[in-house]
């Protein structure tokens, strides 16, 4: 539920300042309100947004817990990230959750907005696969769950197909592709939505121009469709790297079945800076923002690459 | 395949089927949660496809009293509501700022904003943790209320700032000749005016934070405190030592969805443009 929308233009950039208007009372009046009227919000965002991020830089440097004195140690806690096996995995975890997640759902929303195209009742269909965007994390993760139990929903049907011994859904060596598809069902629907309203606004005669043509439904997909909504399709790969990289609850609430926390098998990065800082006996600060350092480069990594990959002269129509 | 226009090709007959699956899988998950959350935890696993027999109205008598999703919902409503109201009302005017009162600051402080779109909770959690620590306001819900606010300013002011950069100029010019102050343009016309956009951001606001997990967790402590997710969660946390009481917990799952879903039966659409449009523009 942490959808955010990626304007490429800044609203304020569209209407440049008239300098006749600069002088009359008028626009000083407003000019006065300028600060006013944005200064909370700026010194909130500030505070508690922008110093603690440099302030996790900081304690990145440093053998911290939490109170006490800081010890500086440079790029120990960094040094001491790549050398442990559970950050490893994490890490791992994190990248196969943006890439094999992120494949299965762009192409399961490619497809679904290409269905959804010209299908008699798109508008329910698409409200109802948005609709688990809404709910929180917890309770689709409970959920998710609880229909992969044992004696669950799942394994029930398995029977009645004749699978006499499903499998354990739910211990170590299965749970992280159980989360990995709950999150494809989860995230399908809203990229689903995104790519759907691009679509929307190609013209149709250019697909007239297809059938005249005689071009097959991967022909319009390949050289139509593709390249008209190839902006969008950039947009979505970003929203999906930024909400991928913090995804945490629906992995978090599968600890319902093992103690305080999930099997560290199943960590990301997420969990893994959750869980050095909060949940382990000495807090450990340094290593916690250092994993919170690799999560905002990761971020930042991400975002440069497929603004790069995706910049490209948008075609207009 | 000039055929396609007459006859529905395969793309077609497999196609449509498959997304209404698709879709029927989530309502099945939904109606079966309802179904699941009035039988007793023997009937779930002994028939869980079938009705539940007697409506085991108990399971909630149970999730409301003893676990207490009661205050979990009281202290969730507070807080949700007043940290909607707390950010539209400190957000709404920087927008206004941003999108309509030019200066050189304009589009870099914009940006700015957008940048907090990027950065992860668990990058600022720690920093905020010991500073709340030395406020005093960990285990508290005006703590937790004032990070809400501040967490919610780069989606919601970037949000409005594109709302306002839609609306019309012309009734703000007129008051301005007829004399009404910047002040007052701001109040009675262009917040009236931008009234779609500013109840769209506190829908998409509540619903973020209704659910809302990490702070919760990391910043209260005390029970009586909890919210509608740390309820669930402590009665996942219950269940292993006083046994398995599914019908419970789904009472209490209800408790968090139902609402959810009563909004956006009404507000569907709004939410869906509100959380995607953005993108496509």
């Amino acid at each position: 539920m942490t959808a955010t929308a990626v304007r490429e233009t800044e609203p304020a950039q569209r209407q440049p300042a008239v300098p006749a208007a600069q002088s009359s009372p008028l626009a000083r009046g407003r000019k006065r309100l300028f600060w006013p009227f944005i200064a909370p919000a700026l010194v909130l965002y500030v505070v508690f947004y922008i110093l603690p991020t440099l302030a996790t830089a900081w304690i990145s440097l440093n053998k911290w817990a939490g109170a006490g004195p800081m010890e500086f140690a440079g790029l120990d806690n960094y040094r001491r990230l790549l050398l442990d096996p559970v950050f490893q995995g994490s890490f791992a975890n994190t990248l196969t959750i943006l890439f094999a997640v992120g494949g299965a759902t762009f192409a399961l929303s490619f497809l679904l907005t290409m269905i959804l195209r010209d299908m008699a009742g798109r508008k329910a269909v698409r409200a109802i696969i948005f609709f688990p965007n809404i709910i929180s994390g917890i309770v689709l993760s409970i959920l998710w769950g609880f229909l992969f139990q044992a004696e669950g929903v799942v394994n029930q049907a398995l029977r009645t197909f004749g699978m006499d011994n499903p499998p354990n859904w739910l211990g170590t060596e299965n749970l992280f592709s159980v989360i990995m598809i709950g999150l494809v069902w989860v995230q399908t629907g809203f990229f689903t939505t995104i790519l759907m309203a691009a679509v929307d606004r190609i013209p149709k005669d250019l697909y007239e121009v297809c059938d005249l043509e005689g071009a097959n439904a991967w022909q319009r997909f390949r050289h139509v469709t593709l390249p008209l909504m190839w902006d969008v399709v950039g947009v979505c790969a970003v929203l999906w790297s930024i909400s991928a990289i913090k995804i945490f609850e629906f992995i978090y609430a599968f600890a319902g079945a093992a103690g305080q926390l999930p099997p560290t098998k199943v960590w990301n990065t997420a969990l893994y800076a959750y869980a050095e800082a909060f949940a382990s006996g000495v807090p450990k600060y340094g290593s916690a923002a250092a994993t919170g350092m690799v999560m905002l480069a990761l971020v930042g990594v991400l975002v440069v690459l497929l603004r790069r990959m995706f910049r490209r002269d948008t075609v207009q129509f | 395949m000039a055929m396609t226009r007459k006859f529905p090709g395969p793309s077609k007959l497999l196609g449509s089927p498959f997304a209404w699956l698709f879709a029927l899988f989530s309502v099945a998950v939904a109606v079966w949660m309802l179904l699941t959350s009035l039988k007793s935890t023997r009937a779930i696993f002994a028939e869980p496809w079938s009705l539940p027999t007697t409506p085991q109205w108990d399971n909630y008598a149970r999730a409301w009293t003893a676990s207490d999703f009661a205050g979990a919902t009281l202290n969730t409503v507070i807080l949700v509501f007043g940290t909607a109201v707390a950010t539209i009302a400190l957000s709404a005017p920087a927008a206004y700022a941003l999108s309509r009162i030019l200066t050189r600051w304009n589009s870099g402080i914009t940006a700015f904003f957008a940048l907090g779109l990027g950065i992860p909770s668990q990058v600022i959690i720690l920093p905020l943790y010991v500073m709340m620590n030395e406020l005093y306001l960990v285990d508290s819900l005006t703590g937790l209320w004032i990070l809400y606010v501040a967490t919610s300013m780069p989606f919601t002011v970037f949000f409005l700032t594109g709302f306002f950069g839609s609306l019309p100029k012309e009734l703000e010019e007129a008051a301005a000749l007829d004399g009404a102050s910047a002040n007052r343009t701001f109040w009675q016309i262009m917040l009236p005016l931008a009234r779609s956009g500013i109840i769209t951001a506190m829908i998409l606001n509540i619903i973020q934070h209704w659910g809302e997990t990490l702070f919760g967790l990391v910043f209260l402590q005390s029970e009586e405190k909890a919210t509608l997710s740390l309820a669930l969660l402590g009665f996942l946390q219950r269940m292993q030592y006083n046994g398995a009481d599914w019908g419970g917990l789904f009472a209490g799952v209800c408790t968090v969805v139902l609402p959810v879903l009563a909004c956006y039966i009404w507000l569907g659409r709004r939410i869906i443009e509100g959380m995607t449009l953005g993108s496509v523009k």
